[in-house]
């Protein structure tokens, strides 16, 4: 087997919650006939477009962007929204309107489309972000951004894209991770990041990202 | 790589039988220790499983200059095993770590498959020096009371747990020095606290600036 092919056989067993998520999916997508691309987008273009935009770069700053983010994450999310160990009360009722056999197709539908990044506004607080993505906090903890999302916040696999995604849902985000709000992180690790940030450290840190990616 | 791994397991599972009747709690080996240090660490697993270690440790695992983090690439895996398993038992003290390699996050055998993914990786970036000044005074200390353990150029013992000083950063040196010296570490050698109790701040200062400079092992 190829180095990278370990890897990834690695990776997938690592996280064997969202992956045998994945792997009903996908079988459950097998026992009804297979399901086309077209009907992901028609799915797509059905219930998610309204907030999500065209193509999955949404423009409305908060609700997320979601294309280019890694399937192996859609997947996770969706599953999570519909168990409820994601809670949000806007998309707990949306997605009662995905079958359990769309959610391969519909996230390796979004994680094929190009996202678009944004502009950061303001460069000075964009650059205090800059040297949290690179560097964390040291003296409180904090890890950089880079570790898991990697160069450009393009996150792979479990640990989404972050690059090009809109200041305010970043924000949001971080924050119901500090509250415990929002507690499906992978072992803790983004509610314990999240709470050693300072309010300004966040905004700077969602100022920065904003603008990367689209390389 | 395995055959090592295997002949370092054997050869701390007979440490342990000797050792835990003088020094158990510096490093009774049971529980995951145990489960760790036996299992065939495997370095394309321990790459995968170091992903989330890379924001403090960087993606070389060459730590930080600042000495905020410390260098793991090319450490001992058995040290390495011995300081996570003593990290997530709440025998060394460390806040900032602690919840991050929490038993949820990885498993045992994912702990020996990092050691040994860590173990293999070049040392590559220049470790943070001191400032040379403390170079000859630091070499006296060391070559009386640290050499003996630690080797004449800081190659650290894996059979014995003792790690590997050599091409790390100086501020992490002497921060851990004092930490030992003052009880904050809590899981040191006491033989080791024994030795450094008497050495002044300044002292230590000296002792890590001669440290900091010796050339990585390999």
């Amino acid at each position: 087997m190829k180095n990278t092919d370990r890897k990834l056989v690695h990776r997938a067993r690592r996280f064997r919650g969202s992956v045998a998520a994945a792997a009903a999916a996908a079988l459950s997508a097998l026992a009804a006939g297979p399901v086309l691309a077209d009907d992901a987008k028609a799915i797509a273009g059905s219930v998610c477009v309204a907030c999500h935009g065209e193509n999955g770069n949404s423009v409305i700053p908060m609700f997320p962007k979601i294309a280019g983010l890694p399937e192996e994450y859609i997947v996770k999310q969706l599953r999570d929204f519909m168990s409820g160990r994601r809670k949000s009360d806007i998309m707990a009722p949306i997605v009662t309107q995905i079958k359990p056999e769309d959610v391969a197709p519909l996230a390796a539908y979004y994680a094929a489309q190009k996202p678009a990044a944004g502009k950061a506004e303001d460069k000075k607080v964009a650059d205090l972000g800059k040297l949290i993505f690179f560097d964390g906090n040291e003296d409180t903890g904090v890890p950089a951004c880079i570790g898991c999302h990697a160069p450009q916040g393009a996150g792979h696999g479990m640990y989404p894209r972050i690059g090009g995604q809109h200041q305010e849902y970043v924000k949001q985000q971080l924050k119901n991770f500090a509250a415990g709000d929002r507690s499906n992180d992978v072992s803790r690790f983004m509610r314990v990041t999240a709470k050693r940030m300072s309010d300004e450290e966040i905004q700077a840190v969602a100022e920065y990202l904003v603008g990367i990616g689209s390389k | 790589m395995k055959k090592y791994l295997i002949m370092v397991g054997v050869a701390a599972l007979g440490a342990a039988t000797a050792a835990s009747a003088q020094t158990p709690a510096w490093n009774d080996i049971k529980g995951e220790q145990l489960i760790a240090l036996k299992a065939k660490g495997d370095p394309a697993r321990g790459e995968v499983a170091f992903e989330p270690c890379q924001g403090c440790h960087r993606k070389d695992a060459s730590g930080r200059t600042s000495g905020a983090y410390p260098r793991l690439s090319g450490q001992h895996a058995t040290v390495l095993i011995k300081q996570i398993a003593d990290i997530r038992a709440g025998r060394r003290l460390n806040p900032k770590m602690e919840p991050f390699i929490e038993d949820h996050a990885i498993t045992p055998y994912e702990i020996a498959d990092i050691a040994a993914y860590l173990q293999g990786l070049p040392i590559s970036v220049e470790n943070g020096k001191g400032p040379g000044t403390g170079v000859a005074a630091g070499r006296q200390i060391y070559d009386k009371d640290c050499a003996n353990c630690h080797g004449a150029r800081g190659e650290g013992n894996a059979e014995q747990f003792y790690p590997m000083l050599a091409a790390q950063h100086y501020r992490y040196l002497l921060r851990e020095m004092l930490f030992i010296r003052d009880g904050d570490r809590k899981n040191s050698n006491p033989e080791m606290v024994k030795v450094i109790k008497p050495y002044a701040t300044a002292d230590l200062e000296a002792l890590a600036d001669y440290m900091s400079q010796f050339p990585p092992p390999r």
